[in-house]
């Protein structure tokens, strides 16, 4: 426990030492300053009486009439807003931790931590568990903060905006032990950053593969296109189902695999990711 | 219990590349055993085997062969480093944090709680004379502040065990002394030093043990008054010598050189020292003073450095008692 406080303490010290904590507070406030602003809402005797989305005005067919609950209106705002800040979300944590496992493995560094009576995958794994503390704090200010302006513009309060974090801390937490197993293996932040990034960008692509698959005829390239959807993490189904679950609405058709196997396949992804940084970082010579 | 505080057996390390059959030799068979409360230094010229030594018994790196221990746990259990304190070469605190952020971070990782931290930072930081640097950022930190950190770092949890590597690199001379003095103290109190250091003067000044590696091996290991005692040659000085003591003693089988008002004197063995002393004061002769001839340690070093195998003394076998 006295490690894990450590690491932690570390980790949020180097990050306001660094500029870390106060560009991902900057960058997060602006989002969040820019959605305060960019939705106007007209509410007269708890009705919508209009709404405006950067100064256009918003045109539906049931708001002429008057009788748009702004309950719905408030869960489509949500519902665009929480797969934005999946994305920006997964963005900043990736950035500003992926850091944390090459520059533990500096020469000169790495023998500091290594001579004291801590077995080598607590060490690793107190590194992760304080980068997703950081991470996950983030993630709170953001929908928190978020969640609050609707709360207080329109006084609707909708618990599955704020719940949709949990989502996307989840998505963070497989792309950084991705990270750290490529850290582990590299010792470079800049391929851990690319490699995230790349996973993430090629599993967007991957849930198509339905659709890939009926375009080609190699029966070796159809196997390796399921092998890697099945395989990698499922960033897409994520964002779509934080999506649904926000705005209440089915999901896609494109997923139709249910919500059941998307997270599974991804959680056994992220935790196959650290057991094999673990035993990787057990076994490496310094 | 081990009566010994760190103690290898025929340690083996080869360094291989992926994809190649090259294989490197930094370990080849180093057995070395040192007391509780020892003082022991190992010499070494670059890649002599001395890093990798340190790492074996820290578990930074694994053995190919053979094994280490610390306080008779095995090196490969974690806790065998509950008790140790490691000063690296080379080290590089994290520069964002103060020189008491660096030793609350790293004491708990040693196992001890905050408030003991506290408790034993500023004194610590005092007597190595960085107490009023204490809330600045190490990367604020000069060359030898920071090595004074790592000191203070490696002694925060009151180590059984320390392992030092030049620990006074980058230290000015009047702080080499007070490094010096302090790791002496520390050393009083019952620690053993494990000292890896390029500076013979320091290991002379400071070991009782010393050890010489040479492509791997122990090329010599002893007190260091025992390494650089130059074999069988010893200075007299006497008066009222007999005329024809050259002769006389050639014929008894000793060598001797007349130089500057003293006499230095060959011999077989002690016995035969003694049988010349006897003769010569049965002569009549008055000794006014009888010392061994010694080499200084970097003489020593650099012989043993020098020396390829095959010949002179075979490494890892000259081990003077």
């Amino acid at each position: 426990m006295r490690v894990l406080v450590a690491n932690i303490e570390e980790v949020f010290r180097e990050a306001a030492a660094r500029w870390t904590l106060m560009a991902y507070f900057i960058l997060s406030s602006l989002f969040i300053i820019v959605f305060a602003s960019a939705v106007n809402l007209d509410i007269v005797d708890g009705a919508l009486a209009g709404a405006k989305l950067f100064g256009q005005s918003v045109q539906s067919r049931d708001m002429a009439t008057g009788t748009v609950r702004i309950e719905d209106l408030v869960s489509g705002f949500e519902g665009v807003f929480a797969p934005i800040l999946f994305v920006v979300g997964i963005f900043l944590a990736i950035f500003s931790t992926a850091h944390l496992v090459p520059r533990l493995q500096e020469k000169g560094t790495i023998d500091l931590y290594l001579s004291r009576p801590v077995p080598r995958i607590p060490l690793l794994l107190s590194r992760y568990v304080a980068g997703m503390t950081l991470a996950s704090l983030n993630v709170l200010y953001l929908v928190g903060s978020i969640w609050l302006i609707v709360v207080w513009k329109t006084e609707v309060v909708h618990f599955r905006f704020l719940l949709s974090g949990g989502i996307i801390i989840f998505a963070i937490a497989t792309l950084l032990a991705l990270a750290f197993l490529i850290g582990v293996v590299t010792s470079s932040t800049a391929v851990s950053i690319m490699g995230s990034y790349g996973i993430f960008f090629l599993t967007m692509i991957l849930a198509a593969h339905k659709q890939i698959e009926a375009a080609l005829t190699n029966p070796i390239w159809i196997w390796m296109v399921k092998t890697l959807y099945w395989s990698l993490p499922k960033t897409f189904e994520l964002q779509m189902m934080v999506y649904s679950f926000v705005a209440q609405k089915e999901l896609p058709e494109q997923i139709n695999n249910g919500v059941g196997l998307p997270i599974a396949t991804t959680a056994a992804f992220a935790i196959g990711c650290l057991a094999l940084a673990s035993w990787l970082f057990k076994k490496k010579e310094f | 219990m081990s009566e010994f505080a760190i103690e290898t057996q025929e340690l083996r390390k080869t360094f291989t590349t992926p994809f190649s059959s090259r294989a490197v030799t930094a370990l080849d068979g180093v057995s070395l055993s040192v007391g509780r409360g020892e003082v022991f230094g190992l010499l070494g010229p670059n890649g002599a085997g001395k890093t990798t030594t340190v790492k074996i018994l820290l578990d930074l790196t694994r053995a190919t062969s053979g094994s280490a221990s610390i306080l008779g746990t095995p090196t490969s259990d974690p806790e065998s480093r509950r008790r140790v304190g490691y000063l690296p070469e080379g080290h590089r605190f994290p520069g964002y944090l103060t020189a008491r952020q660096t030793l609350s971070i790293f004491g708990r990782m040693s196992g001890i709680d905050k408030e003991m931290v506290e408790k034993r930072a500023m004194p610590l930081l005092e007597r190595l004379r960085i107490a009023e640097w204490a809330d600045i950022r190490v990367k604020k930190f000069s060359k030898g502040m920071v090595q004074r950190l790592g000191i203070a770092c490696s002694l925060i949890h009151e180590p059984e065990v320390l392992f030092l590597d030049e620990p006074t690199d980058g230290v000015d001379p009047v702080g080499r002394r007070e490094i010096r003095d302090l790791l002496k103290e520390e050393a009083a109190k019952g620690r053993t030093i494990f000292l890896n250091s390029h500076l013979l003067s320091e290991i002379e000044l400071m070991c009782d043990r010393t050890a010489i590696l040479r492509k791997g091996t122990i090329a010599a290991m002893g007190r260091i008054d025992e390494l650089t005692r130059r074999g069988t040659t010893y200075k007299i000085k006497a008066t009222g010598t007999p005329d024809n003591l050259v002769e006389a003693l050639t014929a008894a089988g000793a060598s001797i050189e007349k130089m500057n008002g003293h006499m230095v004197l060959n011999v077989r063995d002690v016995e035969h020292l003694n049988e010349l002393i006897d003769s010569l004061r049965a002569s009549g002769a008055m000794l006014h003073e009888l010392t061994p001839v010694r080499s200084s340690l970097e003489d020593v070093f650099v012989d043993l450095v020098r020396a390829t195998d095959g010949e002179g003394t075979p490494a890892s076998t000259r081990e003077v008692n």
